[in-house]
């Protein structure tokens, strides 16, 4: 069996690959939260770009669309494992490993909807998004994972509340706040044509908001598998 | 407590009337800027309440005692109190002063962003009762209180319409004595209120645990 062989193989890390293996497996054939965060990021991308649409607007949507889904998508990877993680827990398996197996696969699913997404921004918004992709890659990616970060802290929170798809938004938007600013920041200084040089100031905020809320779910990690 | 209530009153009293009445006009701002003198200790209070809860969240956490639980839970009342309080007076303060009754600094933001997640903290508390909503809000107290930080930082880092700190500096308060004074009073009058509701909650909270304990073991 799987589990024991991560035991065998004596780690964290091994553990981690096999449970985002099973998580990205499980996607695959049901591909179930991709469309639950992909299809209102792409309604949400539609109708702000129906209003007003250019350069200037397109980094606030962009970020306002990845935090909502990732708000929405969220709240899901917790609720579909059956049983509430008690096989999870009931396996041999640190419960770090857990943590960030279920951020990593939390994190790759932003990353589709942020990949899929950006087309159509770049054809309703203002098409430096397509010239820029490369200097864009390190916000998208760093805000990405911020939001991934705290969305997986708080969703195995919350996992067990009643009302949850109301409550992950409520509680992850005013933490990401500090991020979101970094990110539109430093998104819009890229669109405007600077170097990825100028913004190293959102980069290393982003950087740091990151590191930190990692080190929290590491730390927390009993709290958040365990009943 | 009776003593504490007094205290509290009389401080009020001293606090306020000296504020209000005694204390020097400032030059530029006038009479509005004695919202100061609310305004600040609100802050504090703020501060202490959410450091508080932090502390009683974490030690929660980790020995899952439910005085701290209690602690972390009464003092998030407390701290969404004084948030509220902070941002009307600022806001109050603001509309005369700078012209308007909001603007996106990053200090302002910040704390409008610290009301919600304390909010949530209360919420939390109210969807998910028991030992499993507890610790999810004792969680949600301790990331929180990583956003305090942010907000401080933030102040200095950015451009900013709000004033820079103008007493807790390294340099040392840049007010001059006779405002220090009542500043001072008010701060500790403001304390002793927190103190009192803090005792006082903590007392109900105490008592319904006890009777929630006794009903269930009967």
């Amino acid at each position: 069996m799987a589990v024991f062989e991560a035991r065998r193989a004596g780690g964290t890390f091994t553990t981690l690959l096999l449970i985002l293996a099973k998580d990205l497996r499980v996607e695959w054939r049901t591909r179930e939260i991709v469309t639950s965060m992909g299809l209102p990021a792409l309604l949400l991308v539609i109708v702000l770009g129906a209003g007003h649409a250019d350069a200037a607007s397109a980094p606030t949507a962009m970020w306002v669309t990845y935090a909502f889904s990732a708000a929405l998508g969220f709240a899901r990877t917790f609720a579909l494992e059956r049983g509430g993680l008690s096989a999870l827990r009931l396996a041999p398996v640190d419960g770090a490993a857990v943590v960030l197996a279920k951020t990593a696969s939390n994190w790759l699913t932003l990353l589709i909807v942020q990949l899929v997404s950006l087309p159509v921004f770049g054809a309703l918004f203002t098409e430096q998004i397509w010239t820029r992709v490369g200097a864009l890659a390190l916000p998208l990616l760093l805000g990405g994972l911020a939001l991934a970060v705290v969305g997986t802290l708080l969703g195995a929170l919350i996992m067990q509340t009643r009302l949850r798809e109301v409550l992950l938004p409520l509680l992850m938007l005013p933490v990401m706040l500090p991020a979101l600013i970094a990110a539109v920041g430093a998104t819009t200084a890229i669109l405007d044509g600077q170097p990825v040089r100028a913004v190293s100031a959102q980069l290393q905020l982003l950087l740091a908001f990151d590191i930190l809320f990692a080190a929290t779910s590491l730390l927390l990690f009993d709290v958040i598998v365990e009943e | 407590m009776r003593l504490l209530l007094i205290s509290a009153g009389l401080l009020m009293i001293v606090g306020m009337t000296w504020a209000l009445a005694l204390a020097p006009d400032e030059a530029i701002q006038g009479f509005p800027q004695r919202i100061m003198y609310v305004h600040v200790p609100s802050v504090l209070m703020t501060y202490l309440a959410l450091g508080l809860c932090f502390v009683g969240s974490a030690l929660f956490l980790w020995r899952g005692d439910r005085r701290w639980d209690r602690l972390a839970h009464v003092c998030g009342e407390l701290g969404v109190l004084f948030v509220t309080m902070t941002l009307a007076t600022g806001t109050i303060w603001g509309r005369p002063v700078w012209g308007t009754w909001w603007t996106w600094d990053a200090r302002l933001t910040t704390t409008l962003m610290l009301w919600f997640i304390y909010v949530g903290y209360l919420v939390v508390r109210a969807w998910a009762p028991g030992t499993r909503g507890a610790r999810a809000a004792a969680v949600i107290g301790v990331i929180g209180i990583l956003d305090l930080p942010l907000i401080h930082w933030s102040a200095i880092l950015l451009r900013t319409l709000h004033p820079q700190p103008t007493v807790f500096r390294p340099e040392g308060p840049a007010l001059p004595a006779s405002m220090l004074a009542p500043l001072g009073v008010n701060v500790a009058a403001f304390l002793a209120i927190f103190l009192v509701l803090l005792f006082l909650r903590l007392r109900q909270e105490r008592t319904l645990d006890r009777l929630v304990t006794m009903v269930e073991g009967a």
